[in-house]
């Protein structure tokens, strides 16, 4: 990548040196199923890293991992030096399929992460609403969830997640259920948010364009049982411009890294159910 | 659990007459009306036998003189439903809590659902009336008696209704919950209550049906003073047709009022407004 040095700019607000998540050879089985063969990696303060594989190569494991809901079967995962034992409220989540309250009206659903914390309402609303307002949501505030179309439920989403102020900021597929104007203008909306919100961000993801466009890093997996296969940097200014040549050589890159990986994946697959037919027959 | 309903709203139980008009409340009215007035007028022309079907405006008249100072007792009628809606809403409650808690507790816990599930299974189809004979020799002749029926014929439809509600919701509501640093409290109260409402609203309308039927026979069984149930039974012995009739009248009107108006109202305050279907 000796092109890009060249193009190198300080980055915004400069992705910390310091480590913020650590995961040492973790290893995940569901049953006897190795889902996870070894995953090490370090993820630095205030940087977007990007996770990308095949489908169903433990992608979104991994972000449950990181956010506490499942254990790893061996190996260490750490934020802050400190292991990870559970959910907690310095790692805020956001899913594909947005999970909102329906029983709780925007400005609520976003407010619940301090209302927990027991923040006081005439604050929390404060808060709440500078979130609502740079996620475009303004306007919408008593509205409740069942009249919202599927963009403005995911800037809900991403509102609730960020006005409790996590450290880290999980994204599970954030677009994947978006259609493609909407997923598009939600990409440069979260180039935005990065910005302003600052935080470290770990986003899962299957589409290669959203990972080279937002991320400061691509972990690429393997298929299960996963590793990593690739860590790749993507040393550009932001906002980023799908078009730019640089950032169609990164996605050019890991798409080969990821279409090899998939025609490996299959391949083996084809052997197996064909020894499996052979057995049959 | 429940379903988002913005983009196609099932209306289901939707009974608006909105698209047909007046045509619809006309042929409500006259489905209720007509046979009033035809059994009013066989009944005053002698073509049914009118000691075993008096006409609807005695029975009427009856209910008014009896809701009166000079009813027998006076303001009998009112004694009778208020005591009927007591043990009701008192059965339903106790019902609705504690039905709520095991259900809650079942749903949450996939060892406890293993164990208990067939003895519910089991006792969840024996006719409440069937426990009757038996709080009559524990408790006697009381409205503890009645509760405790009521209770029963309401609590098993909650614990279902609510422990497969609980499996319905989705696993990542606690999640955000919990990655917002919730307790287990606060996930109980802000998340699976809320969370659970739909089916909290179909359990409890479902269960006021059960317990309203077991209610009005307990009381034929068990009480010895007031009730709708007791009404019924006191006035058969003495052949008060009217009385009887009346009494089922009253049975219906407040068992609908019950279902539809008072739950109804509930739902629309909640469930209607937060855009969830409920489940039925």
């Amino acid at each position: 990548m000796s092109v890009d040095t060249a193009r190198i700019l300080p980055l915004r607000n400069g992705a910390g040196t310091n480590p913020k998540i650590v995961a040492k050879n973790i290893q995940k089985y569901f049953g006897n199923v190795l889902a996870m063969e070894d995953i090490s990696c370090s993820i630095n303060e205030r940087e977007f890293v990007a996770i990308i594989g095949p489908s169903g190569c433990g992608k979104s494991t991994f972000l449950y991992l990181i956010a506490g809901f499942e254990k790893a079967s061996h190996g260490e995962l750490l934020i802050n030096n400190v292991p990870i034992t559970g959910p907690g409220p310095d790692r805020g989540i956001v899913f594909q399929e947005f999970v909102l309250f329906p029983w709780l009206t925007v400005l609520r659903n976003v407010t619940l992460g301090l209302d927990i914390k027991g923040v006081q309402r005439q604050e929390a609303e404060e808060r709440a609403r500078k979130w609502i307002r740079l996620t475009g949501l303004s306007g919408f505030e008593d509205a409740y969830p069942s009249t919202l179309s599927g963009g403005m439920k995911q800037r809900v989403a991403i509102a609730r997640a960020l006005t409790y102020d996590p450290e880290v900021l999980l994204l599970d597929e954030p677009f994947g259920a978006l259609d493609v104007q909407t997923k598009n203008y939600m990409i440069q909306d979260l180039q935005n948010l990065w910005l302003e919100a600052n935080r470290t961000i770990v986003m899962i993801t299957h589409s290669v364009s959203e990972a080279v466009q937002l991320a400061d890093r691509v972990l690429v997996l393997s298929s299960r049982p996963s590793r990593i296969i690739a860590d790749v940097a993507i040393k550009l200014p932001h906002p980023r411009d799908l078009r730019d040549p640089l950032l169609r050589r990164h996605e050019d890159e890991i798409t080969a890294i990821l279409s090899a990986e998939v025609d490996k994946a299959m391949s083996l697959e084809r052997q197996a159910s064909a020894k499996a037919e052979r057995r049959g027959s | 659990m429940s379903v988002e309903t913005s983009d196609v709203r099932l209306e289901r139980y939707d009974l608006s007459t909105a698209p047909f008009g007046a045509m619809v409340g006309i042929g409500r009215a006259a489905l209720i009306v007509v046979p009033l007035i035809l059994w009013e007028l066989c009944s005053r022309f002698g073509l049914i036998n009118g000691f075993l079907f008096p006409p609807p405006s005695m029975i009427l008249y009856k209910l008014w003189v009896q809701s009166g100072p000079i009813g027998n007792p006076p303001y009998a009628i009112w004694w009778h439903v208020a005591y009927s809606m007591l043990r009701l809403l008192s059965g339903i409650t106790l019902a609705v809590g504690i039905g709520t808690l095991i259900g809650v507790a079942l749903g949450m816990s996939r060892r406890a659902r293993l164990v208990f599930q067939p003895i519910i299974s089991i006792l969840m189809p024996v006719p409440t009336l069937a426990w009757t004979p038996v709080l009559l020799l524990l408790i006697g002749i009381d409205n503890r008696t009645t509760i405790l029926v009521v209770f029963l014929a309401a609590v098993f439809e909650m614990i279902y209704i609510v422990a497969s509600g609980i499996e319905m919701m989705n696993v990542k509501m606690l999640w955000v919950a919990q990655s917002m640093g919730a307790t287990r409290w606060q996930i109980f109260w802000r998340v699976i209550i809320p969370g659970i409402f739909p089916y909290l609203i179909t359990g409890t309308r479902l269960g006021t049906g059960y317990a309203w039927r077991a209610l009005i026979a307990a009381e034929m069984l068990a009480a010895s003073s007031y009730g709708l149930g007791f009404m019924i039974y006191d006035a058969s012995e003495y052949m008060n047709m009217d009385v009887i009739y009346g009494g089922v009248m009253l049975i219906a009107v407040l068992g609908y009022v019950l279902e539809n108006v008072l739950i109804g109202k509930i739902e629309a305050a909640t469930t209607e407004k937060w855009g969830v279907l409920n489940e039925r």
